[in-house]
């Protein structure tokens, strides 16, 4: 049961297909208006690490970058990711995925992230600022039971190997 | 060749030409020499040869003649002869030319009887083309001479005229005092010489010739367009400069009338050839009589305006400054402007005026906001339709937008704490209030058939015209666009202002909120009244705990008497913050109050600010006692800790307080003026407890508390600016940080599409923010190269 993450407008029109689309403009312009508020909550949270915003003047593109988080091999690294946000945000989760290359167990070669709360486990109350400080902590912390790339989260056990293939490979 | 032909011709050109005046007879001979000419078909040659001997006449010695008659009086002559040389000048003229005028009439007239068949442009064509030819040779290139005797000539004439019919005129103004030296106003002649008389007739004769010869503007226009533009002109500096407190309309109407006089004399012979000096006419009559006369009393009109809305153009900026003791000067100019075509020029000049003497650095911002105040009121009584109120004051509301000070004097004003400047709270007390929020709505009251187009040189931009408002508070407080900015800035006033009396005394206070509610609307006045409320109620609490407290056993009565002023958080401007550990005495009674407080109100309670409020006491000392002093809690703090031991070093004081070292010194010194406490060296601080006779007289004076750094207790504007650049920088660096690197337009158009405006939040614009980036740029916290800003690699 995931009822609660149901869009109310998206029920509403499915019960009323024939109906105009005005629910449809309606929806929009609240996403807007969340988009817009997550941003000013992210710009005021200060976060170190981590840190999006819109590409351009759509507010439904965004450009997010994450710093490897201290302690981790992932150190002084930085990754790009774009986060896309359907119109049914924030019933469905944004599409999120790395735009530099990065090599670990849960990402594949294209980008695409293993991660539950960008699937099944999302919830409309997670932001963008909890993507991302979930993927900065999934950087540290990968889940080796379902690895996209075998390679990486067999060579995860070898810390020192792993951080030496990051640095031999990371241009950054 | 037929017979008699040549006698007939002979008969007809001495006849032509001939000066004596027709009688029957010669015209009976001319008539029958025509018949003849005409009937070989050369009566047509007949009209031939007069033109050309007129032209040959004139070309070789009418011409000539007249211009020696005219130069001929050179040297040191007096003005009175060459008048007369003039005079003579034209007779002459008239005289030699009169006999050709003579015979085109009569050759004109034979023809026009209908014995020269169809032929002939008649007696009418035949004088046009002779008028022509005179013109054209006569005047051709005329020599400069002929106009300064015209001008001068002319110029006499008019003081004459003048002097005779407006004795009381010439008297008012001065500049020629008629009896002082003997010398007659008119001709400046001495008594017995005066030849105003004289000159009239002149005059009167000259305007005979002129327009026998049609030659009457062609000569004298130039010149009286001249004599009226400076005597205009003149009379206007004499009286009009600097003087906006009467009207002069009606004044130089009269003038102007006088002036027709003259012009109708100048101008008369041509409808009434034989006026006798029976002047001047009834100028109704002779307007309508004359259409010549009325064209120039058109012109003498818009002459006058043109010179007067020039004068007052150049002056507007005084005027404007002067209103409204300055309102007759605006009318006036207002019925000038609307019959000349100079608001453009208006426009222009004002701009450049207000710029150059008001908006520099140089004048207070309340000077620049009571002249806007001034400018608004003084142009809608100028242009009602408002567009020169808001085209002109374009460059005022944009500097004022870059003044700091700007909301805090309006606010100021407006409440009428502003020293000299009442005009904005009268306004805001006005009967009939123009309500900010329905000013955006239609006015459905106007009637369609009503409206007026906008003048062509209005702002072509969104706000129509009925957007266009001229009610002093909204013009203010729309130059930044929202209310929202006046609103706080509103509400950091009140605040500042209750909490400095302490005294619980709202009246005037209520009494501005209401006002400000007409004005805002009641919504955005609901902090204001909270804060209010919150004074009302501190006052009741206060005296009940005070009740409470003396119905206590006399042994638990507090030891010192607080009342406090409890104010609900979310609601009032944030407060200054500073931290200072109170006497243990002081916090007690706090604490004890507190105490009460929670027990009077369920589920509340108190966070004190200890640096806010102030302390009655009076200082005991061996010889003498201070009573009565009024200083700020850290002053008495201070003082209380002496009470204690006599002598403290800088640094223990410090620390006992929890207060900077620098701040004790600073607060210290109150106490070294008054002779309490005197500095040892090292940083200690003794008490006096005796003092001498010779000090104590010097500080008679008391200066308490002239040590206050700054007066308000709430966050100023500027640190509101502070926090909303921190905002922008959070957004600055998230962009940089994202999307890499960006060019300033960039920047700013993503601000402005992304930083959801909050209240007090406004827009930034792009010069502002420029200078922003580049104060970080120095900084080292930005990079920019070539137009594109970047955030620095190592900040990670």
């Amino acid at each position: 049961m995931a009822s609660q993450n149901m869009d109310p407008a998206a029920a509403a029109s499915n019960a009323a297909r024939k109906g105009s689309e005005t629910t449809g403009s309606v929806s929009k312009g609240s996403v807007t208006k969340r988009l817009q508020q997550e941003l000013m909550t992210l710009m005021m949270s200060g976060d170190k690490g981590i840190s999006a915003f819109p590409e351009s003047d759509n507010l439904f593109k965004w450009i997010g970058t994450i710093d490897g988080a201290q302690g981790t091999v992932y150190e002084g690294l930085r990754y790009k990711l774009s986060l896309e946000f359907p119109s049914g945000y924030p019933y469905n989760a944004p599409r999120v995925k790395f735009i530099t290359a990065c090599f670990h167990p849960n990402v594949d070669e294209n980008g695409f992230i293993c991660l539950d709360i960008l699937k099944d486990k999302w919830s409309a109350l997670y932001d963008v600022r909890s993507i991302l400080l979930s993927i900065q902590s999934l950087l540290g912390e990968p889940n080796n039971e379902s690895p996209l790339n075998s390679a990486a989260a067999e060579l995860w056990d070898d810390q020192e190997a792993f951080k030496a293939h990051l640095r031999a490979t990371n241009k950054n | 060749m037929p017979q008699g032909l040549t006698e007939a011709w002979n008969t007809v050109t001495s006849e032509l030409l001939s000066p004596v005046p027709t009688n029957s007879s010669t015209s009976e001979v001319l008539s029958g020499a025509l018949a003849f000419l005409c009937e070989h078909g050369l009566s047509q040659y007949a009209e031939g040869w007069l033109l050309e001997t007129l032209q040959v006449r004139l070309t070789t010695v009418v011409a000539p003649e007249f211009w020696t008659g005219l130069k001929q009086p050179d040297g040191e002559l007096e003005e009175k002869d060459r008048a007369a040389a003039l005079l003579r000048a034209f007779r002459k003229l008239l005289q030699q030319l009169e006999p050709f005028l003579g015979g085109l009439e009569r050759l004109g007239t034979w023809q026009e009887e209908g014995h020269g068949r169809p032929c002939g442009p008649g007696a009418r064509g035949l004088t046009e083309r002779a008028f022509s030819v005179i013109r054209a040779i006569l005047l051709f290139s005329p020599p400069p001479v002929l106009q300064e005797r015209v001008l001068e000539f002319y110029r006499r004439t008019f003081s004459v005229h003048m002097s005779q019919s407006g004795e009381a005129v010439v008297a008012q103004e001065g500049a020629v005092e008629p009896n002082l030296g003997g010398l007659c106003p008119g001709c400046d002649a001495v008594h017995r010489l005066c030849w105003c008389q004289e000159a009239l007739h002149q005059l009167q004769e000259l305007s005979h010739i002129l327009s026998r010869l049609q030659l009457l503007e062609r000569v004298s226009s130039e010149a009286i367009t001249s004599i009226l533009h400076k005597r205009i002109e003149q009379r206007m500096e004499q009286r009009c400069r600097g003087e906006y407190e009467s009207s002069f309309l009606t004044d130089f109407t009269e003038w102007l009338e006088q002036i027709l006089g003259w012009l109708s004399r100048v101008f008369t012979s041509k409808v009434e050839e034989a006026c006798d000096n029976a002047m001047p006419i009834d100028e109704n009559s002779g307007q309508q009589a004359n259409p010549l006369l009325h064209r120039w009393h058109c012109h003498m009109h818009q002459f006058f305006c043109r010179i007067y809305v020039n004068m007052r153009i150049e002056e507007l900026f005084s005027i404007i400054r002067d209103f409204p003791e300055s309102i007759p000067a605006i009318e006036d100019l207002k019925f000038c402007l609307e019959r000349t075509n100079q608001r453009q020029q208006l426009l222009t000049s004002l701009k450049s005026a207000f710029e150059t003497r008001l908006l520099h650095p140089g004048v207070h911002t309340s000077d620049i906001i009571t002249v806007y105040i001034s400018a608004i009121k003084a142009l809608r009584e100028l242009d009602p339709s408002m567009v020169i109120l808001q085209v002109a004051c374009q460059p005022i509301r944009k500097y004022l937008r870059t003044r700091e000070d700007t909301v805090r004097q309006i606010v100021g004003s407006l409440t009428g704490d502003a020293e000299g400047c009442s005009d904005l709270a009268n306004e805001l007390s006005r009967a009939d209030p123009v309500t900010l929020e329905t000013q955006d709505s239609e006015d459905e009251g106007s009637d369609p058939e009503d409206w007026t187009p906008d003048p062509t040189d209005a702002l072509t931009d969104k706000t129509g015209s009925k957007r266009r408002s001229s009610d002093i508070i909204s013009l203010l407080v729309s130059i930044y666009g929202s209310k929202e900015i006046f609103i706080n800035e509103y509400k950091t006033v009140l605040a500042d202002r209750l909490l400095h009396q302490l005294n619980y005394n709202t009246a005037r206070e209520i009494r501005n909120v209401e006002l400000l509610k007409l004005r805002f609307g009641e919504s955005h006045m609901h902090y204001c009244e909270v804060m209010l409320k919150d004074v009302a109620d501190s006052r009741r609490i206060n005296s009940n705990i005070r009740e409470e407290e003396s119905r206590l056993p006399p042994e638990e009565q507090p030891t010192l008497p607080l009342s406090a002023m409890i104010l609900s958080s979310e609601f009032w401007p944030q407060l200054k913050e500073e931290k200072m550990e109170l006497p243990a005495v002081v916090s007690k009674a706090m604490e004890d109050y507190t105490h009460r407080f929670e027990k009077l109100k369920a589920m509340r309670t108190l966070r004190w600010k200890p640096h806010l409020g102030s302390v009655t006491l009076d200082v005991e000392l061996e010889d003498r006692t201070m009573s009565n002093l009024t200083v700020s809690p850290i002053h008495a703090a201070i003082i209380l800790h002496f009470q204690e031991k006599g002598t403290w070093t800088l640094e223990d004081l410090s620390a006992v307080l929890g207060v900077p070292q620098e701040m004790v010194r600073r607060k210290l010194a109150l106490w070294q003026q008054q002779g309490v406490v005197r500095e040892e060296g090292g940083g200690r601080y003794t008490i006096q407890e005796t003092s001498s006779s010779r000090e104590r007289s010097d500080r008679s004076v008391m200066l308490i508390d002239s040590d206050e750094e700054g007066d308000s207790n709430t966050a100023t504007q500027s640190e509101q600016r502070e926090e909303k650049l921190q905002l922008f920088w959070a957004y600055i660096q998230a962009m940089l940080t994202n999307l890499e690197s960006m060019t300033l337009e960039r920047i700013h158009s993503m601000l402005r599409m992304f930083v959801a405006a909050g209240p007090g939040v406004t827009e930034m614009d792009v010069n502002e923010l420029q200078s922003f980036l580049q104060k970080k740029v120095r900084a080292h916290e930005l990079i920019v190269s070539t137009g594109v800003y970047r955030l620095p690699k190592t900040t990670q």
